[in-house]
Protein backbone atom coordinates (compact mmCIF):
# COMPACT_ATOMS: atom_id res chain seq x y z
CA UNK A 1 0.00 0.00 0.00
CA UNK A 2 1.34 3.62 -0.95
CA UNK A 3 1.42 5.66 2.18
CA UNK A 4 0.21 8.99 1.01
CA UNK A 5 0.63 10.91 4.32
CA UNK A 6 1.37 10.07 8.00
CA UNK A 7 1.56 11.64 11.61
CA UNK A 8 4.29 12.61 13.52
CA UNK A 9 2.78 11.73 16.68
CA UNK A 10 3.95 8.76 18.50
CA UNK A 11 1.73 6.03 19.48
CA UNK A 12 2.38 2.41 20.45
CA UNK A 13 3.40 0.08 17.95
CA UNK A 14 0.21 -2.51 17.44
CA UNK A 15 1.05 -6.06 18.13
CA UNK A 16 -1.39 -8.65 18.03
CA UNK A 17 0.74 -11.65 18.23
CA UNK A 18 2.31 -10.24 21.44
CA UNK A 19 -1.01 -9.51 22.52
CA UNK A 20 -2.13 -13.38 21.87
CA UNK A 21 0.31 -14.78 23.27
CA UNK A 22 -0.26 -13.07 26.31
CA UNK A 23 -4.10 -13.75 26.26
CA UNK A 24 -2.58 -17.46 26.18
CA UNK A 25 -0.24 -17.30 28.96
CA UNK A 26 -2.19 -15.09 30.99
CA UNK A 27 -5.41 -14.98 30.77
CA UNK A 28 -7.67 -18.20 33.06
CA UNK A 29 -10.86 -18.99 31.16
CA UNK A 30 -11.17 -20.98 34.60
CA UNK A 31 -14.67 -19.71 36.62
CA UNK A 32 -12.65 -18.33 39.86
CA UNK A 33 -13.94 -15.40 41.62
CA UNK A 34 -12.12 -12.59 40.88
CA UNK A 35 -13.72 -10.44 43.73
CA UNK A 36 -11.02 -8.12 45.36
CA UNK A 37 -10.26 -4.90 47.48
CA UNK A 38 -10.05 -1.65 45.02
CA UNK A 39 -6.52 -1.50 46.70
CA UNK A 40 -5.21 -4.73 45.45
CA UNK A 41 -6.88 -4.87 42.13
CA UNK A 42 -4.93 -1.38 41.68
CA UNK A 43 -1.82 -2.99 43.20
CA UNK A 44 -1.49 -6.17 41.40
CA UNK A 45 -2.66 -5.34 38.03
CA UNK A 46 -1.86 -1.27 37.27
CA UNK A 47 1.97 -0.99 36.58
CA UNK A 48 4.55 2.10 36.35
CA UNK A 49 4.59 2.23 33.18
CA UNK A 50 1.52 0.90 31.73
CA UNK A 51 -1.01 1.95 28.49
CA UNK A 52 -4.20 2.72 30.78
CA UNK A 53 -7.79 3.15 29.01
CA UNK A 54 -11.11 3.56 31.01
CA UNK A 55 -14.44 4.11 29.59
CA UNK A 56 -16.56 7.17 30.33
CA UNK A 57 -15.88 10.03 32.49
CA UNK A 58 -16.01 11.99 35.52
CA UNK A 59 -19.86 13.00 34.14
CA UNK A 60 -20.87 9.77 33.49
CA UNK A 61 -20.67 5.95 34.88
CA UNK A 62 -16.61 6.60 34.77
CA UNK A 63 -13.99 4.42 37.20
CA UNK A 64 -13.61 7.21 39.52
CA UNK A 65 -13.33 5.17 42.51
CA UNK A 66 -10.82 2.97 40.94
CA UNK A 67 -9.15 6.83 39.42
CA UNK A 68 -8.67 7.99 43.05
CA UNK A 69 -6.86 4.63 44.62
CA UNK A 70 -4.26 4.69 41.74
CA UNK A 71 -3.77 8.66 42.64
CA UNK A 72 -3.39 7.27 45.95
CA UNK A 73 -1.08 4.30 45.32
CA UNK A 74 1.10 6.81 43.39
CA UNK A 75 1.66 5.25 40.05
CA UNK A 76 4.10 6.75 37.47
CA UNK A 77 4.80 7.01 33.88
CA UNK A 78 1.21 6.11 32.34
CA UNK A 79 0.00 6.57 28.93
CA UNK A 80 -3.19 7.82 28.98
CA UNK A 81 -5.64 7.07 26.01
CA UNK A 82 -8.29 10.16 26.88
CA UNK A 83 -11.12 9.39 24.92
CA UNK A 84 -14.20 11.54 25.51
CA UNK A 85 -12.96 12.10 29.57
CA UNK A 86 -13.00 15.30 31.15
CA UNK A 87 -10.77 15.94 34.49
CA UNK A 88 -9.55 12.48 34.87
CA UNK A 89 -6.45 13.05 32.93
CA UNK A 90 -5.96 16.57 34.63
CA UNK A 91 -6.34 14.74 37.79
CA UNK A 92 -3.58 12.13 36.37
CA UNK A 93 -1.59 14.61 35.37
CA UNK A 94 -1.48 16.83 38.60
CA UNK A 95 -1.14 13.61 40.23
CA UNK A 96 2.35 12.64 38.59
CA UNK A 97 0.63 9.44 37.59
CA UNK A 98 1.33 10.25 33.70
CA UNK A 99 3.32 11.29 31.10
CA UNK A 100 1.87 10.57 28.06
CA UNK A 101 -1.44 11.33 26.87
CA UNK A 102 -3.49 9.98 23.73
CA UNK A 103 -5.60 12.98 23.22
CA UNK A 104 -9.56 12.60 22.08
CA UNK A 105 -11.35 14.83 24.35
CA UNK A 106 -9.21 15.40 28.01
CA UNK A 107 -10.96 18.73 29.53
CA UNK A 108 -9.41 22.19 29.64
CA UNK A 109 -7.61 23.56 32.38
CA UNK A 110 -4.87 25.35 34.00
CA UNK A 111 -3.41 21.74 35.81
CA UNK A 112 -3.10 19.88 32.04
CA UNK A 113 -1.63 23.89 30.75
CA UNK A 114 0.92 23.67 33.68
CA UNK A 115 1.50 20.12 33.33
CA UNK A 116 2.63 20.43 29.41
CA UNK A 117 4.51 24.01 30.37
CA UNK A 118 6.67 21.97 32.45
CA UNK A 119 7.34 19.42 30.09
CA UNK A 120 6.24 16.64 32.51
CA UNK A 121 3.55 15.14 30.07
CA UNK A 122 3.84 14.68 26.10
CA UNK A 123 0.42 14.35 24.10
CA UNK A 124 -0.37 12.67 20.73
CA UNK A 125 -3.06 14.28 19.03
CA UNK A 126 -6.27 11.86 18.62
CA UNK A 127 -9.34 12.11 18.24
CA UNK A 128 -12.53 10.54 20.65
CA UNK A 129 -13.64 8.24 17.74
CA UNK A 130 -10.03 7.75 16.40
CA UNK A 131 -9.28 6.58 19.98
CA UNK A 132 -12.31 4.02 20.36
CA UNK A 133 -11.66 2.49 17.01
CA UNK A 134 -7.92 2.23 17.44
CA UNK A 135 -9.73 -0.06 20.55
CA UNK A 136 -11.72 -1.90 18.38
CA UNK A 137 -9.12 -2.88 16.21
CA UNK A 138 -7.22 -3.82 19.33
CA UNK A 139 -10.52 -5.82 20.51
CA UNK A 140 -10.35 -7.39 17.04
CA UNK A 141 -6.96 -8.59 17.20
CA UNK A 142 -5.94 -6.58 14.27
CA UNK A 143 -2.80 -4.27 13.65
CA UNK A 144 -5.25 -1.41 12.61
CA UNK A 145 -8.24 -0.47 11.12
CA UNK A 146 -9.54 1.96 8.48
CA UNK A 147 -11.37 5.46 8.51
CA UNK A 148 -12.85 7.97 6.48
CA UNK A 149 -11.93 10.75 9.11
CA UNK A 150 -8.90 12.40 10.86
CA UNK A 151 -7.22 13.27 7.30
CA UNK A 152 -6.58 15.80 6.12
CA UNK A 153 -6.56 17.97 9.34
CA UNK A 154 -3.47 19.36 11.68
CA UNK A 155 -4.91 16.72 14.02
CA UNK A 156 -3.83 13.44 11.49
CA UNK A 157 -0.49 15.49 11.22
CA UNK A 158 0.35 15.39 15.02
CA UNK A 159 -1.51 11.65 15.26
CA UNK A 160 0.29 8.37 14.46
CA UNK A 161 -2.54 7.18 11.88
CA UNK A 162 -0.92 6.93 7.99
CA UNK A 163 -2.90 7.94 4.84
CA UNK A 164 -2.66 5.40 1.84
CA UNK A 165 -4.06 4.09 -1.11
CA UNK A 166 -6.88 1.55 -0.33
CA UNK A 167 -5.55 -1.63 -2.34
CA UNK A 168 -9.16 -2.22 -3.18
CA UNK A 169 -10.90 0.59 -4.49
CA UNK A 170 -7.57 2.55 -4.94
CA UNK A 171 -8.93 5.17 -3.18
CA UNK A 172 -6.99 7.20 -0.18
CA UNK A 173 -8.59 5.96 3.14
CA UNK A 174 -6.80 6.54 6.74
CA UNK A 175 -5.51 3.65 8.90
CA UNK A 176 -5.54 3.90 12.30
CA UNK A 177 -2.76 1.57 14.68
CA UNK A 178 -4.54 -0.72 16.94
CA UNK A 179 -4.28 -0.08 20.65
CA UNK A 180 -4.22 -2.68 23.24
CA UNK A 181 -3.54 -0.88 26.48
CA UNK A 182 -2.01 -2.74 29.42
CA UNK A 183 -4.63 -1.89 31.59
CA UNK A 184 -8.50 -1.04 31.66
CA UNK A 185 -10.65 0.67 34.25
CA UNK A 186 -14.61 -0.19 33.48
CA UNK A 187 -17.42 0.60 35.93
CA UNK A 188 -20.46 -1.47 35.73
CA UNK A 189 -24.26 -1.59 36.61
CA UNK A 190 -23.57 -5.40 37.78
CA UNK A 191 -20.94 -7.96 37.82
CA UNK A 192 -20.92 -11.46 38.76
CA UNK A 193 -17.68 -12.74 40.96
CA UNK A 194 -16.10 -14.04 37.80
CA UNK A 195 -16.41 -11.29 35.83
CA UNK A 196 -19.53 -11.60 33.82
CA UNK A 197 -20.85 -7.91 33.80
CA UNK A 198 -23.87 -5.65 32.53
CA UNK A 199 -23.61 -2.05 31.23
CA UNK A 200 -27.23 -0.37 30.54
CA UNK A 201 -27.70 2.62 28.90
CA UNK A 202 -25.10 4.85 26.62
CA UNK A 203 -21.43 4.61 27.31
CA UNK A 204 -18.85 5.34 25.06
CA UNK A 205 -16.39 2.00 24.38
CA UNK A 206 -17.08 -0.25 27.32
CA UNK A 207 -16.53 -3.75 25.13
CA UNK A 208 -13.59 -2.02 22.85
CA UNK A 209 -11.58 -1.08 25.87
CA UNK A 210 -12.77 -4.08 27.97
CA UNK A 211 -11.57 -6.68 25.51
CA UNK A 212 -8.51 -4.87 24.38
CA UNK A 213 -6.71 -4.89 27.55
CA UNK A 214 -4.04 -6.74 28.77
CA UNK A 215 -5.45 -6.46 32.20
CA UNK A 216 -8.90 -5.32 32.97
CA UNK A 217 -10.56 -4.27 36.20
CA UNK A 218 -14.19 -3.97 36.69
CA UNK A 219 -15.62 -2.05 39.54
CA UNK A 220 -19.30 -2.57 39.88
CA UNK A 221 -22.10 -0.87 41.98
CA UNK A 222 -23.26 -4.81 42.88
CA UNK A 223 -22.20 -8.43 42.62
CA UNK A 224 -24.94 -10.21 41.38
CA UNK A 225 -25.24 -13.83 41.02
CA UNK A 226 -23.72 -15.84 38.39
CA UNK A 227 -27.84 -17.57 37.73
CA UNK A 228 -29.03 -14.28 36.80
CA UNK A 229 -26.37 -13.35 34.64
CA UNK A 230 -27.29 -17.02 32.97
CA UNK A 231 -31.27 -16.21 32.96
CA UNK A 232 -31.02 -12.74 30.92
CA UNK A 233 -27.30 -13.90 28.73
CA UNK A 234 -28.97 -11.01 26.49
CA UNK A 235 -28.10 -8.48 29.09
CA UNK A 236 -24.06 -9.43 29.39
CA UNK A 237 -22.05 -6.87 27.78
CA UNK A 238 -18.22 -8.00 29.31
CA UNK A 239 -17.45 -11.94 29.63
CA UNK A 240 -16.02 -13.79 32.88
CA UNK A 241 -12.45 -14.48 30.77
CA UNK A 242 -11.81 -10.55 29.83
CA UNK A 243 -12.00 -9.96 33.57
CA UNK A 244 -8.88 -9.92 35.92
CA UNK A 245 -10.25 -8.01 39.13
CA UNK A 246 -13.97 -7.64 40.23
CA UNK A 247 -14.47 -4.73 43.06
CA UNK A 248 -17.51 -4.10 44.43
CA UNK A 249 -18.41 -0.15 44.08
CA UNK A 250 -21.17 1.31 45.16
CA UNK A 251 -21.35 4.90 44.30
CA UNK A 252 -17.99 3.62 42.32
CA UNK A 253 -18.66 6.70 39.51
CA UNK A 254 -19.29 9.74 42.04
CA UNK A 255 -19.47 12.54 41.06
CA UNK A 256 -20.59 10.80 37.73
CA UNK A 257 -24.36 9.40 37.15
CA UNK A 258 -25.25 5.85 36.79
CA UNK A 259 -27.81 6.10 34.53
CA UNK A 260 -31.26 4.10 36.57
CA UNK A 261 -29.26 4.07 40.13
CA UNK A 262 -28.01 7.47 41.21
CA UNK A 263 -27.62 11.21 39.82
CA UNK A 264 -24.47 13.25 39.17
CA UNK A 265 -23.34 15.40 41.97
CA UNK A 266 -23.29 18.73 40.39
CA UNK A 267 -21.31 20.36 43.40
CA UNK A 268 -18.81 18.34 43.37
CA UNK A 269 -18.39 18.43 39.41
CA UNK A 270 -18.65 21.95 39.77
CA UNK A 271 -15.75 22.07 42.49
CA UNK A 272 -13.52 19.51 40.89
CA UNK A 273 -13.70 21.29 37.38
CA UNK A 274 -12.86 24.19 38.97
CA UNK A 275 -9.95 23.25 40.98
CA UNK A 276 -8.55 21.49 37.10
CA UNK A 277 -9.33 24.95 35.62
CA UNK A 278 -7.80 27.38 37.98
CA UNK A 279 -4.27 29.08 37.85
CA UNK A 280 -3.86 28.58 41.46
CA UNK A 281 -2.12 25.12 41.75
CA UNK A 282 -2.97 25.36 45.00
CA UNK A 283 -6.89 24.82 44.75
CA UNK A 284 -5.98 21.30 42.77
CA UNK A 285 -3.82 20.54 45.89
CA UNK A 286 -6.21 21.15 48.02
CA UNK A 287 -9.10 19.06 46.42
CA UNK A 288 -6.83 16.43 45.79
CA UNK A 289 -6.13 16.18 49.56
CA UNK A 290 -9.18 16.25 50.89
CA UNK A 291 -11.31 13.61 48.30
CA UNK A 292 -7.68 11.68 47.82
CA UNK A 293 -5.47 11.32 49.87
CA UNK A 294 -6.37 12.18 53.07
CA UNK A 295 -8.99 9.10 52.83
CA UNK A 296 -7.41 5.26 52.69
CA UNK A 297 -10.70 3.34 50.53
CA UNK A 298 -13.56 4.64 48.40
CA UNK A 299 -15.76 3.81 51.35
CA UNK A 300 -14.26 6.12 53.70
CA UNK A 301 -14.09 8.64 50.97
CA UNK A 302 -18.25 8.27 50.45
CA UNK A 303 -18.35 8.63 54.47
CA UNK A 304 -16.07 10.65 55.09
CA UNK A 305 -16.29 13.01 52.29
CA UNK A 306 -19.52 12.66 50.79
CA UNK A 307 -21.45 11.44 53.38
CA UNK A 308 -25.07 9.45 53.82
CA UNK A 309 -27.25 11.84 53.40
CA UNK A 310 -26.05 12.97 49.90
CA UNK A 311 -26.00 10.06 49.23
CA UNK A 312 -29.52 9.26 49.59
CA UNK A 313 -30.37 12.47 47.51
CA UNK A 314 -28.42 11.13 44.69
CA UNK A 315 -30.11 8.35 44.87
CA UNK A 316 -33.87 9.85 45.17
CA UNK A 317 -32.88 11.96 42.69
CA UNK A 318 -32.57 9.86 39.57
CA UNK A 319 -36.21 9.33 38.77
CA UNK A 320 -34.94 7.74 35.48
CA UNK A 321 -35.35 3.89 36.17
CA UNK A 322 -36.86 2.47 32.24
CA UNK A 323 -34.29 0.94 29.92
CA UNK A 324 -32.00 0.03 32.88
CA UNK A 325 -33.29 -2.17 35.62
CA UNK A 326 -36.60 -2.13 34.12
CA UNK B 1 -45.74 34.48 16.50
CA UNK B 2 -44.39 37.50 18.61
CA UNK B 3 -40.99 39.08 17.45
CA UNK B 4 -39.02 39.77 20.48
CA UNK B 5 -37.15 42.53 20.90
CA UNK B 6 -35.04 42.23 23.87
CA UNK B 7 -32.53 39.18 24.03
CA UNK B 8 -28.89 38.05 24.29
CA UNK B 9 -26.63 37.04 21.33
CA UNK B 10 -26.56 33.79 22.21
CA UNK B 11 -30.60 33.28 22.66
CA UNK B 12 -30.40 34.95 18.84
CA UNK B 13 -27.89 32.50 17.55
CA UNK B 14 -29.98 29.69 18.81
CA UNK B 15 -33.29 30.79 17.83
CA UNK B 16 -31.52 31.37 14.00
CA UNK B 17 -30.79 27.84 13.99
CA UNK B 18 -33.74 26.23 15.16
CA UNK B 19 -35.33 27.81 12.33
CA UNK B 20 -32.97 26.57 9.84
CA UNK B 21 -33.22 22.72 10.80
CA UNK B 22 -34.47 20.30 8.24
CA UNK B 23 -37.77 18.20 9.43
CA UNK B 24 -37.09 14.42 8.80
CA UNK B 25 -33.14 14.61 8.84
CA UNK B 26 -30.73 13.47 11.04
CA UNK B 27 -27.92 15.48 13.13
CA UNK B 28 -25.13 14.84 15.15
CA UNK B 29 -24.65 17.39 17.75
CA UNK B 30 -21.84 18.06 19.88
CA UNK B 31 -21.57 18.57 23.52
CA UNK B 32 -23.65 20.04 25.33
CA UNK B 33 -24.20 23.99 24.25
CA UNK B 34 -25.97 25.77 21.97
CA UNK B 35 -26.04 23.38 18.69
CA UNK B 36 -27.53 21.22 21.36
CA UNK B 37 -29.87 23.60 22.72
CA UNK B 38 -30.97 24.39 18.95
CA UNK B 39 -32.23 20.96 18.58
CA UNK B 40 -34.02 21.22 21.45
CA UNK B 41 -35.99 24.23 20.45
CA UNK B 42 -36.35 23.27 16.53
CA UNK B 43 -37.36 20.22 17.96
CA UNK B 44 -40.15 21.77 20.60
CA UNK B 45 -41.31 24.18 18.24
CA UNK B 46 -40.97 23.31 14.79
CA UNK B 47 -39.63 19.64 14.25
CA UNK B 48 -40.83 17.18 16.27
CA UNK B 49 -39.08 14.49 13.53
CA UNK B 50 -35.60 15.05 13.27
CA UNK B 51 -33.45 12.76 14.88
CA UNK B 52 -30.51 13.68 17.18
CA UNK B 53 -27.11 11.53 17.31
CA UNK B 54 -25.16 12.06 20.36
CA UNK B 55 -21.34 10.76 21.23
CA UNK B 56 -22.06 8.73 24.22
CA UNK B 57 -24.44 6.72 21.43
CA UNK B 58 -27.98 7.71 22.23
CA UNK B 59 -29.92 7.80 19.09
CA UNK B 60 -33.11 9.74 17.91
CA UNK B 61 -33.19 10.70 22.10
CA UNK B 62 -36.56 12.52 23.79
CA UNK B 63 -34.71 14.73 26.92
CA UNK B 64 -36.23 15.56 29.68
CA UNK B 65 -36.46 19.17 30.09
CA UNK B 66 -35.45 21.62 31.93
CA UNK B 67 -31.84 19.56 31.57
CA UNK B 68 -29.88 18.07 34.40
CA UNK B 69 -27.79 21.26 35.62
CA UNK B 70 -24.01 19.89 33.97
CA UNK B 71 -25.95 19.82 30.60
CA UNK B 72 -28.57 17.98 28.72
CA UNK B 73 -25.65 15.19 27.80
CA UNK B 74 -24.06 12.34 28.46
CA UNK B 75 -27.09 11.79 31.54
CA UNK B 76 -29.68 9.86 31.77
CA UNK B 77 -32.36 12.86 31.59
CA UNK B 78 -30.44 13.57 28.17
CA UNK B 79 -30.73 10.20 26.88
CA UNK B 80 -34.91 9.64 27.97
CA UNK B 81 -36.69 7.86 25.02
CA UNK B 82 -34.30 7.01 23.10
CA UNK B 83 -34.84 4.96 19.70
CA UNK B 84 -31.52 3.01 21.22
CA UNK B 85 -29.18 3.71 23.16
CA UNK B 86 -25.29 2.37 21.11
CA UNK B 87 -21.97 3.52 21.70
CA UNK B 88 -19.66 6.16 20.21
CA UNK B 89 -18.37 3.73 17.35
CA UNK B 90 -21.46 2.55 16.57
CA UNK B 91 -22.45 6.54 15.75
CA UNK B 92 -19.71 6.92 13.84
CA UNK B 93 -20.25 3.95 12.03
CA UNK B 94 -23.92 5.14 10.96
CA UNK B 95 -22.15 8.92 9.91
CA UNK B 96 -19.68 7.04 8.07
CA UNK B 97 -21.94 4.69 6.19
CA UNK B 98 -23.97 7.60 5.46
CA UNK B 99 -27.14 8.01 7.47
CA UNK B 100 -26.69 11.22 9.49
CA UNK B 101 -27.26 14.30 7.29
CA UNK B 102 -26.03 17.42 9.71
CA UNK B 103 -22.58 17.67 11.77
CA UNK B 104 -23.27 20.34 14.02
CA UNK B 105 -20.58 22.03 15.59
CA UNK B 106 -18.90 24.84 18.10
CA UNK B 107 -15.80 25.95 17.25
CA UNK B 108 -13.04 28.55 18.29
CA UNK B 109 -11.70 29.38 15.16
CA UNK B 110 -13.04 29.38 11.39
CA UNK B 111 -11.01 29.97 8.05
CA UNK B 112 -12.67 31.32 4.90
CA UNK B 113 -12.61 27.37 3.82
CA UNK B 114 -14.92 26.35 6.80
CA UNK B 115 -11.13 24.52 8.73
CA UNK B 116 -11.76 24.76 12.48
CA UNK B 117 -9.86 24.78 14.92
CA UNK B 118 -10.61 23.71 19.08
CA UNK B 119 -7.22 22.52 20.26
CA UNK B 120 -4.89 25.58 20.56
CA UNK B 121 -4.54 29.00 20.21
CA UNK B 122 -1.52 31.61 19.83
CA UNK B 123 2.15 29.63 19.83
CA UNK B 124 2.65 26.92 18.12
CA UNK B 125 1.98 23.22 18.39
CA UNK B 126 4.81 22.33 20.48
CA UNK B 127 4.09 25.51 22.38
CA UNK B 128 0.57 26.93 22.40
CA UNK B 129 -0.41 30.10 24.19
CA UNK B 130 -3.50 28.20 25.38
CA UNK B 131 -4.53 24.68 24.97
CA UNK B 132 -8.16 23.62 24.91
CA UNK B 133 -9.63 20.47 25.06
CA UNK B 134 -8.45 18.48 21.81
CA UNK B 135 -10.80 17.49 18.66
CA UNK B 136 -13.04 16.14 20.77
CA UNK B 137 -16.00 14.14 18.04
CA UNK B 138 -15.61 17.25 16.23
CA UNK B 139 -13.71 15.65 13.57
CA UNK B 140 -15.23 12.35 12.64
CA UNK B 141 -18.37 14.89 12.72
CA UNK B 142 -17.21 17.46 10.20
CA UNK B 143 -15.25 14.46 8.15
CA UNK B 144 -18.19 11.91 7.86
CA UNK B 145 -21.72 13.69 8.13
CA UNK B 146 -23.15 15.03 4.83
CA UNK B 147 -22.84 18.53 5.68
CA UNK B 148 -21.25 20.68 8.54
CA UNK B 149 -23.29 23.41 10.59
CA UNK B 150 -21.06 25.60 12.84
CA UNK B 151 -22.54 27.87 15.25
CA UNK B 152 -19.80 30.55 16.79
CA UNK B 153 -19.80 34.20 17.68
CA UNK B 154 -18.82 36.52 15.39
CA UNK B 155 -15.61 38.08 16.09
CA UNK B 156 -12.47 38.84 14.38
CA UNK B 157 -9.90 36.47 16.45
CA UNK B 158 -12.91 33.94 15.53
CA UNK B 159 -13.25 33.94 11.72
CA UNK B 160 -9.60 34.42 10.82
CA UNK B 161 -7.29 33.92 7.99
CA UNK B 162 -5.24 30.78 8.70
CA UNK B 163 -6.46 28.80 11.56
CA UNK B 164 -3.72 28.52 14.65
CA UNK B 165 -4.21 24.58 14.23
CA UNK B 166 -6.99 22.66 12.08
CA UNK B 167 -8.55 20.30 14.24
CA UNK B 168 -11.23 19.08 12.09
CA UNK B 169 -11.90 19.61 8.15
CA UNK B 170 -13.61 22.05 6.05
CA UNK B 171 -12.70 21.94 2.40
CA UNK B 172 -8.75 22.36 3.38
CA UNK B 173 -6.89 24.32 0.72
CA UNK B 174 -10.24 24.55 -0.77
CA UNK B 175 -9.40 22.83 -4.22
CA UNK B 176 -12.41 20.36 -5.63
CA UNK B 177 -10.15 17.02 -4.57
CA UNK B 178 -8.63 18.13 -1.03
CA UNK B 179 -11.67 16.33 0.76
CA UNK B 180 -11.35 12.88 -0.57
CA UNK B 181 -7.46 13.01 -1.12
CA UNK B 182 -7.37 13.39 2.88
CA UNK B 183 -9.23 10.09 2.91
CA UNK B 184 -13.27 12.11 3.46
CA UNK B 185 -15.94 10.35 1.94
CA UNK B 186 -17.32 12.28 -1.40
CA UNK B 187 -19.83 14.94 -0.89
CA UNK B 188 -18.96 16.09 2.72
CA UNK B 189 -18.06 19.38 3.87
CA UNK B 190 -19.33 22.38 5.37
CA UNK B 191 -22.75 23.74 4.92
CA UNK B 192 -23.44 26.96 7.53
CA UNK B 193 -21.81 28.53 9.93
CA UNK B 194 -24.70 30.17 12.19
CA UNK B 195 -23.79 33.55 14.30
CA UNK B 196 -25.93 35.64 16.08
CA UNK B 197 -25.50 38.96 13.55
CA UNK B 198 -24.99 36.50 10.20
CA UNK B 199 -25.03 33.40 8.48
CA UNK B 200 -23.04 31.95 6.18
CA UNK B 201 -22.42 29.16 3.52
CA UNK B 202 -19.58 28.42 0.96
CA UNK B 203 -19.41 28.93 -2.76
CA UNK B 204 -19.96 25.59 -4.42
CA UNK B 205 -17.24 25.95 -6.91
CA UNK B 206 -14.37 27.64 -4.54
CA UNK B 207 -15.85 26.81 -1.44
CA UNK B 208 -15.09 29.74 0.12
CA UNK B 209 -17.08 31.61 2.54
CA UNK B 210 -19.99 33.59 1.96
CA UNK B 211 -22.32 35.86 3.21
CA UNK B 212 -25.65 34.54 2.99
CA UNK B 213 -28.00 36.37 5.55
CA UNK B 214 -27.52 39.19 8.42
CA UNK B 215 -30.19 40.28 11.21
CA UNK B 216 -32.10 42.82 10.83
CA UNK B 217 -29.78 44.98 13.77
CA UNK B 218 -27.21 45.03 11.70
CA UNK B 219 -25.59 46.21 8.28
CA UNK B 220 -23.43 43.85 5.92
CA UNK B 221 -20.44 46.55 6.63
CA UNK B 222 -21.13 45.60 10.60
CA UNK B 223 -20.97 41.81 9.75
CA UNK B 224 -17.46 42.56 7.62
CA UNK B 225 -15.99 44.75 10.10
CA UNK B 226 -15.84 41.64 12.67
CA UNK B 227 -14.69 39.29 10.42
CA UNK B 228 -10.64 39.53 9.89
CA UNK B 229 -11.14 38.05 5.62
CA UNK B 230 -13.42 39.44 3.44
CA UNK B 231 -16.24 36.54 2.70
CA UNK B 232 -18.35 36.22 -0.76
CA UNK B 233 -20.94 38.36 -0.61
CA UNK B 234 -24.73 36.98 -1.73
CA UNK B 235 -26.10 38.83 -4.63
CA UNK B 236 -29.22 39.16 -2.59
CA UNK B 237 -28.12 39.32 1.34
CA UNK B 238 -31.24 37.62 3.02
CA UNK B 239 -32.56 39.26 6.55
CA UNK B 240 -33.14 36.85 9.43
CA UNK B 241 -36.52 36.85 11.11
CA UNK B 242 -35.83 38.23 14.75
CA UNK B 243 -36.22 35.46 17.49
CA UNK B 244 -39.79 35.04 18.59
CA UNK B 245 -41.71 35.91 21.87
CA UNK B 246 -42.69 31.69 21.49
CA UNK B 247 -38.94 30.84 21.34
CA UNK B 248 -37.22 32.95 24.02
CA UNK B 249 -39.92 31.75 26.14
CA UNK B 250 -39.12 27.83 25.95
CA UNK B 251 -35.40 28.76 25.69
CA UNK B 252 -35.79 30.97 28.99
CA UNK B 253 -38.39 28.67 31.22
CA UNK B 254 -37.89 25.10 29.91
CA UNK B 255 -34.92 24.30 27.83
CA UNK B 256 -32.26 26.46 30.22
CA UNK B 257 -34.04 27.78 33.48
CA UNK B 258 -30.75 28.48 34.91
CA UNK B 259 -29.40 30.49 31.52
CA UNK B 260 -26.00 28.71 31.83
CA UNK B 261 -25.73 28.42 28.35
CA UNK B 262 -28.13 31.28 27.17
CA UNK B 263 -26.83 33.57 29.09
CA UNK B 264 -23.81 33.93 27.41
CA UNK B 265 -22.95 36.97 25.16
CA UNK B 266 -24.22 40.80 25.44
CA UNK B 267 -28.01 41.86 25.67
CA UNK B 268 -29.37 42.93 22.09
CA UNK B 269 -32.25 45.27 22.15
CA UNK B 270 -33.80 46.59 18.78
Amino acid sequence: MEVLAQGTGEFKPPDPEGHRAYIQQHKSRALVSKVMTEQEAIGRFVSDGDYLSYDCNMLLRGPASLVRELIRQRKKDLWVGGKFTYVIVSLLAAAGCVSRVDVGFIGLGQALSRALDEGRIKMTEWSNTSITMRHLAGAMGIPFIPARFLGGADTFHYSGAKTVTDPFTGKPVTLLPAINPDVSLIHVHQCDVYGNARIFGTSVAPVETALSAKKLIISTEEIIDTEEIRRNPGRTTIPYYAVDAVVEAPFGAYPGNVPGLYRNDPDHVTEVMGAVRSSDPERLEEYMDKYIYSVSSHQEFLEKRVGLERLLWLKREEKIKEGYYI
Amino acid sequence: MTEAYLFTETEAVICHGAKMVEEDRSYWVVGGGPPRLTMHLAQRLYFPNVTIFTEDGCIAPRPILPPDPLGNFVNSKAGYRAVAWTNMNTVCCHASLGYVDYGFLSTLQVDPYGNINSSLLGGDYHHPGRRFGGAGGANEIASLCWRTILMTTLEKRKFVKKLDFITSPGFLDGSPEAREGAGLPQGTGPWRVITSEAVFGYDGKTHYMKLLAIAPWVTVEDVLAKMEFEPLIADVVETLPFPTEEELALLRVTIDPRGQVIGEGNWIQV
